[in-house]
């Protein structure tokens, strides 16, 4: 076994590509671009400028989106934030609903809970055992004052791949409900459309597509009209959706990933899923294996419960030579199980014994045979501890 | 997460398994259901008067397993009582268990007390 861990947590995060970290050093020192782009008054900010729209060219080409569209964010979260409580902000006094999934990040979950505490209501909408949102019921959900239909792209735990398409057409046959949509792990592993998808807003991530942390963006559609009000106020910078100053090196960063991306996506969501198949082949000889989610999913993520082994003991004994995300969300002391897997119908003990892993770009067949290696000893030996 | 000894002893659990046979008698606490469960063997000496070995199963957390394993290595030679090789409280101080899972260590104690209480112990 390598002395290194194997890297299979590439839903978590990804490295930043070589090539894009060339760039983003291109906007640090004085040599380079380095000037604020919202210097209109000399070349220093011009340069700046230029490489900021650039780089809103790049990632709008990636997502199928207008450059006008694209308005820089510090990561998904933010644009969560700025979609679910600008759009309340903007439809207060009009609108008292939104509608979302319990299967939904917490950067959508906990605005969601924010409001209701300010007195919305939300619908959390319950998936069926693979973690897909039947869009009949999106559209059953939607209520006269429902401003806003907040649902995921691709499900950060199992992979689950929405039709986000047929859920638009359900918000657009109720009427004024505005559908956003969280894309932070679609960009690399799936084919994104912005336009196509009939999408109002939609938040993006560049640290999950080999792009810096600290950086993302909202698409607002402005064909659709999408209207918010800013969360942040100061600069007016973003059209006044998202004062600050633009940080020029992560948002180059950002359009060279969703560039390298895109291009890459035919050959390596073909490169991906062989090593997914190899990987689930291997681990359903283990026995006592589920696999969580289903057949519409995108093939970088494979989520998988083990029977017969206690979750925190399971990762402690893959830990030192495997990096792969837990069914569990852990503090300190206290481990709770996956509130994605819960809402699939696992029990406690099965989501606490589940794997999430996330094959990436630097993944090979040799990785995928260590971690088989490495749970198949820690199942067999935990198993025999536990006397099952 | 887990101080040195706890990773030892979870890494070597040397002494899970089962003891059959003459002398031998079992224990068990806990459920799986509920995220812990453990089962002691002990082994009588033929004076009766003390252990010859134990051994232990457990489904539990890293804390479970290791303290499972340390009390099993422990009994060789100890006085047929109903108590563990240490106190609860000594257990969790040194194997750095945190308090929230005193609970855990306290299903050992009562598999421990079942196992020697089958033996004949107070």
């Amino acid at each position: 076994m390598s002395s290194s861990p194997v890297y299979l947590d590439y839903a978590a995060t990804t490295p930043v590509a070589p090539q894009v970290a060339a760039r983003m050093a291109e906007c640090l020192t004085f040599e380079g671009t380095f000037g604020n782009p919202g210097s209109s008054s000399h070349e220093y900010g011009e340069r700046a400028r230029e490489r900021v729209e650039a780089a809103r060219a790049q990632v709008a080409a990636a997502v199928g989106a207008e450059p006008s569209e694209v308005v820089w964010t510090s990561g998904a979260t933010e644009a969560n934030n700025l979609a679910i409580f600008g759009t309340a902000h903007y439809h207060r006094g009009v609108g008292g609903h939104i509608v979302t999934a319990r299967t939904e990040h917490r950067s959508v979950l906990d605005p969601c809970r924010e409001l209701e505490r300010r007195g919305w209501r939300v619908t959390y909408l319950k998936p069926d055992r693979e973690g897909l949102i039947d869009p009949q019921a999106v559209a059953a959900a939607i209520e006269p004052d429902t401003v806003l239909v907040s649902l995921m792209h691709v499900n950060n735990e199992i992979g689950t791949l929405q039709d986000i398409a047929a859920i638009a057409v359900s918000c657009a046959a109720q009427g004024r409900a505005r559908l956003h949509v969280d894309a932070a792990q679609s960009v690399g592993k799936c084919a994104v459309n912005f336009a196509a998808l009939g999408v109002d807003l939609m938040s993006l991530s560049a640290h999950k597509a080999y792009g810096p942390k600290g950086v993302g963006a909202l698409l607002v559609s402005r064909r659709r009209g999408a209207r918010l009000a800013p969360l942040h106020l100061g600069g007016g910078q973003e059209g006044g959706l998202r004062s600050g100053t633009v940080p020029t090196h992560q948002v180059v960063g950002m359009g060279a990933a969703f560039e390298l991306a895109s291009a890459a996506l035919p050959y390596e969501i073909e490169r991906v899923a062989l090593l997914q198949e190899r990987l689930w082949e291997g681990l359903a000889t283990l026995g006592g294996v589920t696999r969580n989610g289903g057949a519409r999913s995108v093939p970088h993520l494979l989520n998988v419960s083990f029977d017969g082994v206690e979750g925190e003991s399971l990762v402690a004994a893959i830990r030192p030579h495997l990096a792969v995300s837990t069914g569990s969300a852990c503090t300190s002391i206290h481990r709770e199980p996956s509130s994605v897997l819960r809402a699939l119908g696992r029990d406690d003990r099965s989501a606490e014994s589940s794997l999430r892993f996330s094959i990436g770009r630097f993944s090979t067949a040799s990785d995928v045979d260590t971690a088989l290696a490495v749970v198949k000893h820690a199942l067999e030996r935990l198993r025999r501890i536990a006397g099952a | 997460m887990y101080s040195e000894l706890t990773r030892r002893y979870f890494e070597s659990a040397a002494r899970a398994g089962v003891l059959e046979g003459a002398r031998c008698f079992r224990g068990s606490a806990g459920s799986r259901a509920q995220g812990t469960w453990v089962q002691f063997d002990v082994q009588l000496a033929p004076s009766a008067r003390s252990l010859e070995e134990a051994r232990f199963l457990a489904f539990g957390c890293p804390h479970v397993i290791a303290v499972s394993s340390w009390v099993a290595e422990r009994a060789s030679g100890l006085e047929l009582g109903a108590r563990l090789p240490e106190s609860v409280e000594a257990l969790r101080e040194r194997f750095a268990v945190p308090t929230e899972k005193l609970g855990r260590l306290l299903i050992i104690e009562d598999a421990w007390i079942a196992a020697l209480r089958a033996a004949g112990a107070g």
